[in-house]
């Protein structure tokens, strides 16, 4: 058994980097929409109303990743996860939380506000067209947000689901599991990084693409929906190293 | 159109604010309300106090044989139990109920889809039928995919495009229909497996149909003969992505439901999550497959 | 120390899969962005354009295909 300061000592730490990191990528992804929103307000100052509607609600949904990580901040901080019968099974998984929803947030971050500086963009173009192009933005920030979600989900099965550590438990099986854990949550961290921000950049050259030429919209919006679903799937290859990590091990 | 967006983003509010109030009133609480008949066969109508695991939720759902084995309880499953006797003395009990859960889906799915064919081909010739014109749809939608792709001459490929996407559509589907035991046959990885070996076995064979075995062979040996092991394994990513990819996202959906329904105590927030996961990335996933074995085989008989 | 060994392969295969689908991602994602520009400017050439960005990202995914049988192999065979 492990005194409880250990336990804390890997939730707080968690806590800091997972909160630390989201916002690096939720900061600099909202200032470019912010950024090219008011841009766009310069050359077309008359469709100001539609303009800070969509910038608001990019705006929101790029956070959506930060938020995660504040959530599972708050829990890792209050939730009572510091009982010392965890041992350091939970230890490890706590720290393994904090990472895992930390990193997954970094690409989506990056790749929403890119979606929603590139609206902007379109907007202040093609002013009529705001439905749609608010539209399409809406649909490629949600695709490139599943990467968040994803990493919100395993940390939430390293944060409810990870076994307490046994009483009679040998060294080498704790060593295993801990380091498991851990192995878990940079999976699915770092493999979101990418597939996020990549499909980011996907749902972004659409929607400038659609402030363009807005009859191509159809057209435009299949392959934007295959490439980033192509793009997604190293992500979900992270995933499914993640779930065998923390359950078949 | 502005009003209404607003409309729209308070309610989605409202619920989210309902939606952590009750989380926060019930996340003390570790009770159940249960409705229906007990063990003995009483009627209850009462709150329950009960014990929610969720690993031990998530392997009973992902992994039966595992959990039946570690608890020493008897196999559970949904059907009769002479199929399931004879189907375990076949293929073992290490794996019978997974299999035999998977096998009874994949049938279920196999029912459905030739009773929707019997029913539309008896109004084939009366005036069309609503779901008559939506399968039309959908047939000329691909049709006019394997018009662009693979070329007018080689039309007779859309049933095979087609057949694909309407099975593995209805076996993502499937597991919304809210019947204990129903779930999304392609959550197994055997079942996506099967499917890209099978595209990718149709591409080859379509590839050494045009250009013959020699050309075929000596393709592998392009752009220069050391990259041969090179464009081998590149043959074998194919089925691996092509099917990881509907395998990891069906599987993930099915996850993610479970997880985030079970912490916030099933109420509100799993409609969202079964519409996004189940229908949306569902129905992607069907066209993203279809659409890169079409383009599979269009590559390898372009020239 | 058989123990140590193992939980260093499954800390590897933690790892290897996440740093091995970053660079797939980004690169597919830029694959995909470019080709959306590209039918956007040329509708005509659609089919085209999209059999293109499905081959280039099929082969920029292999990198990542790799790293996923790498991680397997880490998991399941040491």
């Amino acid at each position: 058994m492990i005194s409880e300061s250990i336990l804390q000592i890997t939730a707080y730490l968690g806590a800091g980097i997972g909160v630390g990191v989201a916002s690096v990528s939720a900061g600099i992804g909202e200032g470019y929409t912010a950024g090219n929103a008011a841009h766009s307000l310069m050359r077309q100052p008359k469709a100001h109303d539609t303009l800070i509607n969509s910038m608001l609600v990019s705006q929101a949904v790029t956070e959506t990743g930060a938020i995660f990580s504040l959530v599972v901040a708050l829990l890792l901080i209050f939730g009572g996860f510091t009982d010392p019968a965890g041992g350091w099974f939970k230890a490890a998984s706590l720290l393994a939380a904090g990472i895992a929803v930390g990193l997954g947030s970094l690409g989506p971050g990056f790749g929403s506000g890119y979606a929603g500086g590139q609206a902007s963009k379109s907007l202040a173009r093609m002013p009529k067209h705001s439905n749609e192009i608010t539209g399409n933005m809406l649909i490629g920030q949600a695709l490139a947000q599943t990467d968040a979600i994803f990493a919100l989900v395993v940390s939430l099965l390293l944060l409810y689901s990870t076994p307490n550590q046994p009483e009679n438990a040998a060294l080498g099986t704790i060593i295993l599991k801990s380091v498991a854990f851990i192995g878990a949550g940079l999976a699915v961290g770092l493999g979101t990084i990418g597939p996020g921000a990549g499909i980011g950049f996907v749902a972004g050259q659409a929607n400038g693409m659609i402030g363009r030429f807005p009859k191509e919209r159809s057209a435009i919006m299949r392959n934007m929906f295959l490439g980033a679903a192509v793009s997604e799937s190293t992500a979900i290859y992270a995933l499914v190293i993640a779930f065998l990590l923390i359950f078949a091990i | 159109m502005a009003q209404k967006k607003g409309s729209l983003l308070r309610y989605l509010f409202l619920f989210l604010v309902i939606e952590v109030v009750l989380i926060v009133l019930s996340s003390g609480l570790n009770k159940q309300l249960q409705v229906g008949y007990d063990d003995t066969g009483k009627f209850v109508f009462q709150n329950v106090e009960k014990e929610y695991d969720l690993q031990d939720k998530i392997q009973e759902e992902f992994q039966p044989d595992e959990y039946a084995k570690q608890n020493g309880i008897s196999p559970k499953f949904y059907g009769s139990s002479a199929l399931y006797d004879f189907f375990a003395k076949i293929f073992g009990k290490a794996n019978a109920i997974s299999a035999f859960n998977l096998i009874r889906m994949l049938i279920i799915v196999d029912l459905v889809l030739l009773l929707v064919a019997f029913l539309i081909k008896k109004q084939l010739f009366e005036k069309p039928s609503k779901p008559q014109i939506i399968f039309e749809m959908i047939y000329t939608t691909f049709e006019d995919f394997v018009k662009d792709t693979l070329g007018k001459e080689k039309l007779h490929f859309t049933p095979y495009i087609v057949t694909l996407f309407i099975f593995i559509w209805t076996c993502n589907m499937i597991g919304l229909v809210p019947i204990p035991g129903f779930m999304e046959p392609t959550r197994n990885l055997n079942v996506p497996l099967g499917l890209g070996i099978m595209a990718v076995a149709v591409v080859h064979y379509m590839s050494i149909k045009t250009k013959g075995l020699g050309k075929y062979l000596k393709d592998f040996t392009q752009p220069l003969p050391p990259m041969t092991p090179i464009n081998i394994v590149g043959e074998f990513s194919k089925v691996i992505s092509i099917s990881f990819r509907l395998f990891g996202n069906i599987l993930g959906g099915a996850i993610i439901v479970l997880v985030v329904s079970s912490l916030v105590k099933f109420i509100i927030l799993p409609v969202g999550l079964n519409l996004f996961f189940g229908i949306f990335v569902g129905t992607i996933q069907a066209f993203v497959f279809t659409m890169l074995a079409l383009t599979y085989i269009g590559v390898e008989i372009a020239e | 120390m058989e123990q140590i060994a193992r939980a260093a392969a499954l800390l590897g295969a933690g790892i290897c899969m996440g740093m091995g689908a970053l660079g797939p991602g980004l690169g597919e994602g830029f694959v995909a962005g470019k080709a959306c520009e590209g039918l956007a400017r040329s509708p005509e050439n659609a089919s085209l354009i999209t059999r293109t960005m499905l081959v280039g990202q099929a082969v920029s995914e292999s990198t990542g295909i790799y790293s996923l049988v790498i991680a397997l192999l880490l998991i399941f065979s040491t």
